[in-house]
């Protein structure tokens, strides 16, 4: 389109001309995106150390203590594999698990012998999802027979319990933080118009087309976005390292590098950013253009 | 060039701004409009302009009835047409130049197009050595004839003036109206609103009375031009384009027209 340079010009100088206003927008949208990204990394973390963690979701279930003989252990291994979301039942016997700690706990154990096996039957099992891991627990915990049920999978099943609350939180965040982005951008956008006004009934008076009217504010909105876009992806870098060794704070797991996602996060800031940007100045350009001469200036 | 055919405006409000109007201006004429504040003259040139809807009858500009034309297509007929108004409109943060250029540069004239054809532009109505001033360093004669400068830097066929002398001093006046004169010598049309009849009366040109909203009086086209003209203006005028005639700009009024039906025939075949 002809006469862009001139267009793209003007949009940039109004982000300058207007800077308090900018820069109230850039706060909001910076804040709008960061939040959104610590979210997103946090979800893909956790996503990443759950699969890592589910690679051996083994529950052990162990067996009340009077169960001893063969024929009622056979039973319950089937009563096991019918609950749902189980996937592979194995028996775990007693003396399997004496000879295991024997092995394990070396010498020490000679100070043990004579003492009659203390340990339970069990079996181990996997289960298809762990999301529904509390539901599966209470359907193995009705099968008859059935002790204490212990697992290494509870971590998972925390982190897959987070996950889910990050990715909630997170969504109404995004939402939240999005609307208010849109409105202090269109509002940003609505003072240079209002500012403007007057160059824009001049313009209307001269034949420029509701398009040509247009770019300059639009322009104005994708640079803010634009601006806060590339903000936010040098301060999440920052702010990744410190949510990392917050994490592992809590729980040792090895994080994604930031390298491997920054492609990622740039890209999609800016990019949000400035929809964000265009969408807010959209949003109040309408009005302008549906009015003409002495309306725009209010007289 | 325009025909009002019972062409009446209602406001919103109720007011009554024309009644059943019916004017016939050719291409070319000069038509002074007169009459009362509040009578209706305004309303007139903003129907014209599109700039207000008749509530009934029929407009028609440049053989196209403006009644019926498409919103889209709006911007187009204003390219033909320059307008003026009493408060001149300036951009105060804007030279002189920029100011000019403006209109130029927001229907996408190309750079050096604008450069040429606005220092022409200041050349003809005497301000080539103000282009660089801003429009509060000028005297009110001075910044009517910045926004006159913009009114014809596309090369309209037809001039629009709403009380142009309405802010500024009576021999500023005569200048500004002896300036339309000689734009109209070129064939452009001129309509200028008035209500100084003392400087009606020292052009022979043709005047409608509009009252109430109401033509009340229509002298028709004047048989002789007026031959009344000052000294000082003429001489300037006969010798600032032949200074520039090198530089006469590469946008000529067919050219733009010529853009014009280009740019509505790629939105109709975008639309498509
Ligand atoms: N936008 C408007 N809304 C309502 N009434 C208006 C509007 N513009 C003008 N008028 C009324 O219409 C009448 C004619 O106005 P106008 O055309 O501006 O007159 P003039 O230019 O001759 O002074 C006046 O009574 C005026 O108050
Ligand atoms: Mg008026």
């Amino acid at each position: 389109m002809r006469g862009l340079g001139y267009l793209i010009k003007e949009g940039v100088r109004s982000v300058w001309n207007n800077r308090m206003m900018s820069a109230a927008s850039i706060g909001v949208l910076v804040s709008c995106l960061l939040i959104t990204g610590a979210a997103m990394l946090l979800s893909m973390n956790v996503t990443s150390v759950v699969e890592e963690i589910g690679k051996d979701n083994q529950i052990t279930v162990f067996l009340k203590e009077d169960i001893d003989d063969l024929e009622a252990i056979q039973k319950i291994g089937p009563e096991l594999r019918k609950v749902d979301n189980v996937a592979e039942v194995e028996f775990y016997s007693k003396e399997q698990a004496i000879n295991e700690y024997r092995s394990e706990l070396g010498t020490l154990f000679s100070e043990l012998q004579g003492v009659e096996n203390p340990l339970p039957n069990a079996f181990h099992l996997t289960m298809v999802d762990l999301s529904q891991y509390e539901t599966t627990v209470k359907d193995i915990r009705a099968v008859e027979g059935v002790d204490i049920i212990s697992d290494r999978s509870d971590v998972a099943k925390r982190l897959t319990d987070l996950n889910r609350l990050v990715t909630q939180v997170g969504l109404w965040l995004v939402a939240a933080l999005g609307i208010i982005s849109l409105f202090i951008i269109s509002n940003s956008v609505r003072m240079t118009m209002y500012s403007r006004r007057f160059e824009i009934s001049i313009m209307k008076s001269v034949g420029a087309t509701n398009h040509f009217v247009r770019i300059p504010f639009v322009i104005e909105g994708v640079v803010l976005g634009l601006i806060s876009g590339i903000i936010s992806s040098i301060v999440i870098a920052f702010l990744y390292e410190a949510m990392v060794s917050a994490v592992k704070y809590i729980v040792p797991v090895t994080e994604i590098p930031y390298s491997e996602l920054a492609p990622r996060m740039t890209v999609g800031f800016i990019g949000f950013g400035m929809i964000i940007g265009a969408i807010g100045a959209l949003i109040s350009i309408g009005r302008y253009l549906n009015m003409e001469g002495g309306e725009i200036l209010g007289w | 060039m325009i025909r009002f055919n019972n062409v009446s405006k209602v406001y919103p409000n109720g007011t009554r701004a024309l009644n059943k109007v019916n004017i016939d201006i050719q291409k070319g004429e000069f038509v002074f409009i007169v009459g009362a504040s509040g009578a209706g003259k305004s309303t007139f040139l903003k129907l014209i302009m599109k700039e207000e809807e008749p509530t009934s009858g029929s407009i028609i500009v440049n053989d196209t009835n403006i009644t019926e034309m498409k919103r889209r297509k709006v911007p187009y007929l204003r390219r033909t047409m320059g307008i003026v108004f009493q408060d001149f409109r300036l951009i105060d943060k804007m030279t002189v130049f920029d100011n000019v250029a403006f209109a130029m540069r927001v229907i996408g004239a190309r750079p050096k197009a604008v450069k040429k054809r606005v220092h022409y532009i200041l050349g003809l109505v005497g301000l080539k050595d103000k282009a660089q001033s801003r429009p509060a360093e000028l005297s009110g004669g001075e910044q009517q004839r910045v926004s006159l400068a913009r009114a014809l830097v596309n090369n309209p066929s037809l001039i629009i003036a709403d009380e142009p002398t309405g802010n500024i001093d009576p021999e500023m006046s005569f200048e500004i109206i002896e300036l339309l004169n000689e734009i109209n010598k070129q064939g452009t049309t001129i309509i200028v609103v008035t209500h100084e009849h003392e400087l009606v009366h020292k052009f022979k040109n043709r005047v409608i009375e509009i009252q109430g909203g109401e033509i009340m009086s229509d002298t028709g086209a004047p048989t002789e031009k007026a031959d009344v003209k000052i000294e000082i203006a003429e001489e300037e005028l006969a010798e600032i384009p032949e200074e520039i005639a090198e530089e006469i700009p590469d946008v000529s009024s067919e050219e733009l027209n010529r853009e014009a039906l280009a740019a509505i025939e790629d939105e109709e075949a975008a639309e498509e």
